[in-house]
């Protein structure tokens, strides 16, 4: 119980994200031979047909969170140890494979990947967006020079997205996502891949968001920057809520873990992980309205 | 649970603790909501759904040389061979009254629901980005592809009326021609309809595109487009059949106002709109029910 402090007495502040047993699998084509699993006719069958075995990826092991107006949560973890994934099912961007996640209101995701409509030039593809995320006409009107401005792209604006780089378009694309003021906000700075000038421009925009935010998740590998801006930090590893705690205490373990790792210190590290883990306080989410109760 | 390089098992964690939450005033994430509330957030998109159209009309050919032109030059070509190969060698057009007219009529409408529901039908499939960097109504996409056919067809439809007066026999222009609107308007109705069982389909199963456009060319030919029913199916029944397809019936309209100067019978607007009215109420609640399933790859 000591490790965590932050944890509410009976759930008195008020919940804004509750994740409820979520775990997500992927099924993906691998080009690994396969066990001899699928004998016979449908396994011929799409040998003939050229698919490729299909395997499932667990990237996300079930577990539940509790997360409340006022705090600021960063996640920790290795590259693929799915922080990006509990990302994306938080913001609802994917659908979990169990389980659920509830919000007091729409979450919005600040993350940079990917083009939107790429026929379409900047400047409609922010009308659009902005439209998309439910803005009136004057708001994205009195929106559009701060998105421009804080996109950088200047006269290329005008331009179709497909002619953009692939840092002009997740440029403009943190910028569309930065233009609405959310209550839920989370940040994926793993995918941050802008310039040394963005990068400032985009973080003190971030900043801001931050400070009016009720909630807020952050992805880093900054542990410095994580540190500096949350209250509370999880410690994600190979699908499995390890930690969850205090900032320091979180990320000054996961430092440790991380550097047995890279020395080869492969036993101090497991021995930091199922420590780790032994301490944990999971937590199980009780419903309590009405009618809803869940056994 | 096999995984992936498989690891020791972790140790199960100290203690787990239970908090009793209300879920009352929160919202599950991503949750499909209740089918009515659906309908007020398509209609609170309304003018993304009509910037989404605009946008994509003006870009639409930008890649050719001749531009938008191609809306029209398409058909007329279609047209030109199907007057080569089916009236002038075949001799399909005996029997027809003013061919050139009616081959106009079958090839310019046709090719607007071909058109409509192609793309429809593609419109959760090729968005994926837009769908998973936002948060809206999936609906959206289907009905402004449609949208977006019908600011696209307005010039179209009127090349095709100039086209028409331009070729012996000339028709005389009458009020009947007015009819084509409503016509035109169901016509959109059915489209947006099928285009919406579609694009669910597709969302799942891609190998469907490749059928699409086998099935298209099949319902050209069922249509009507540059041959009459009339002249080749003697038995009542079959023809009647035939002649229940929707796009049947829109050609068959038109061609009743614009060349023939007839009202069209209440039967035909009967069968349209309920094939219209119909396959749009079972598309938009398909669709709905899948309204989650979308974001994901």
């Amino acid at each position: 119980m000591v490790a965590n402090s932050h944890a509410p007495a009976g759930g008195k502040g008020q919940a804004t994200v509750v994740v409820d047993r979520i775990s997500m699998r992927y099924r993906v084509p691998s080009t690994k031979a396969q066990p001899e699993e699928a004998r016979g006719r449908i396994r011929m069958i799409k040998r003939v047909l050229g698919q490729t075995p299909m395997v499932s990826v667990q990237a996300l092991n079930e577990m539940s969170l509790v997360v409340e107006r006022g705090e600021s949560v960063g996640i920790v973890g290795r590259n693929g140890s799915g922080k990006s994934t509990l990302m994306r099912l938080i913001s609802g961007q994917s659908a979990p494979t169990s389980g659920a996640v509830f919000a007091s209101s729409v979450p919005v995701m600040l993350g940079v990947n990917a083009a939107l409509v790429p026929e379409l030039s900047g400047d409609h593809n922010i009308v659009l967006g902005c439209l998309a995320m439910g803005m009136t006409r004057r708001q994205i009107a009195d929106m559009f020079d701060s998105i421009v401005e804080l996109s950088g792209l200047e006269g290329a604006i005008h331009l179709p997205m497909k002619s953009y780089s692939a840092g002009m378009a997740s440029r403009l694309r943190f910028a569309i996502a930065a233009s609405v003021n959310p209550e839920i906000l989370l940040i994926d700075e793993a995918l941050n891949t802008g310039d040394a000038q963005f990068r400032e421009r985009s973080k003190s925009r971030m900043d801001e968001l931050r400070e009016k935010a009720g909630t807020v998740f952050l992805v880093s590998h900054s542990l410095e920057t994580i540190n500096e801006l949350c209250s509370r930090v999880i410690w994600i590893d190979k699908g499995d809520l390890l930690m969850d705690g205090k900032p320091k205490e979180v990320t000054e373990t996961y430092a440790d873990f991380a550097r047995n790792l890279s020395k080869g210190n492969g036993f101090s590290a497991a021995k930091l992980r199922d420590d780790a883990r032994r301490n944990l306080i999971a937590t199980k989410v009780l419903e309590r309205s009405p009618g809803r109760r869940s056994a | 649970m096999a995984k992936i390089g498989s690891q020791p098992a972790l140790p199960e964690p100290a203690a787990v603790q239970s908090m009793p939450i209300d879920t009352r005033g929160l919202i599950r994430v991503g949750a499909r909501p209740a089918f009515v509330d659906y309908l007020i957030q398509l209609w609170d998109h309304r003018e993304f759904i009509f910037y989404d159209a605009k946008a994509r009309v003006q870009s639409g050919n930008r890649r050719d040389r001749l531009g938008s032109a191609w809306l029209v030059l398409n058909p007329v070509f279609n047209g030109l061979t199907f007057y080569f190969i089916f009236g002038v060698l075949l001799g399909t057009s005996r029997g027809i009254e003013n061919f050139i007219g009616y081959l106009i009529i079958g090839v310019f409408i046709f090719q607007m629901s071909a058109r409509a529901i192609t793309n429809g039908a593609r419109s959760i499939q090729g968005n994926r980005a837009v769908i998973q960097a936002f948060n809206f109504p999936r609906a959206t996409l289907p009905i402004a592809v449609n949208v977006r056919e019908i600011l696209a067809g307005v010039p179209v439809i009127l090349a095709m009326l100039v086209l028409i007066l331009l070729f012996p026999p000339t028709e005389a222009v009458t009020p009947l021609w007015l009819l084509v609107i409503p016509a035109l308007f169901l016509q959109t109705v059915f489209n947006l309809g099928v285009g919406l069982i579609l694009a669910r389909v597709i969302s799942t199963i891609n190998d469907v595109t490749h059928l699409l456009s086998f099935a298209m060319r099949a319902w050209m030919y069922g249509s009507g487009v540059f041959f009459s029913f009339d002249q080749f199916i003697e038995n009542d029944t079959v023809l009647s059949i035939v002649q229940l397809n929707p796009l049947y019936v829109v050609l068959d309209i038109v061609r009743d106002c614009v060349l023939y100067a007839t009202l069209p019978e209440w039967r035909s607007w009967a069968i349209l709109s309920v094939w219209g009215l119909g396959v749009l109420a079972v598309g938009i609640v398909y669709f709905w029910r899948a309204e989650e399933s979308y974001g994901c790859e």
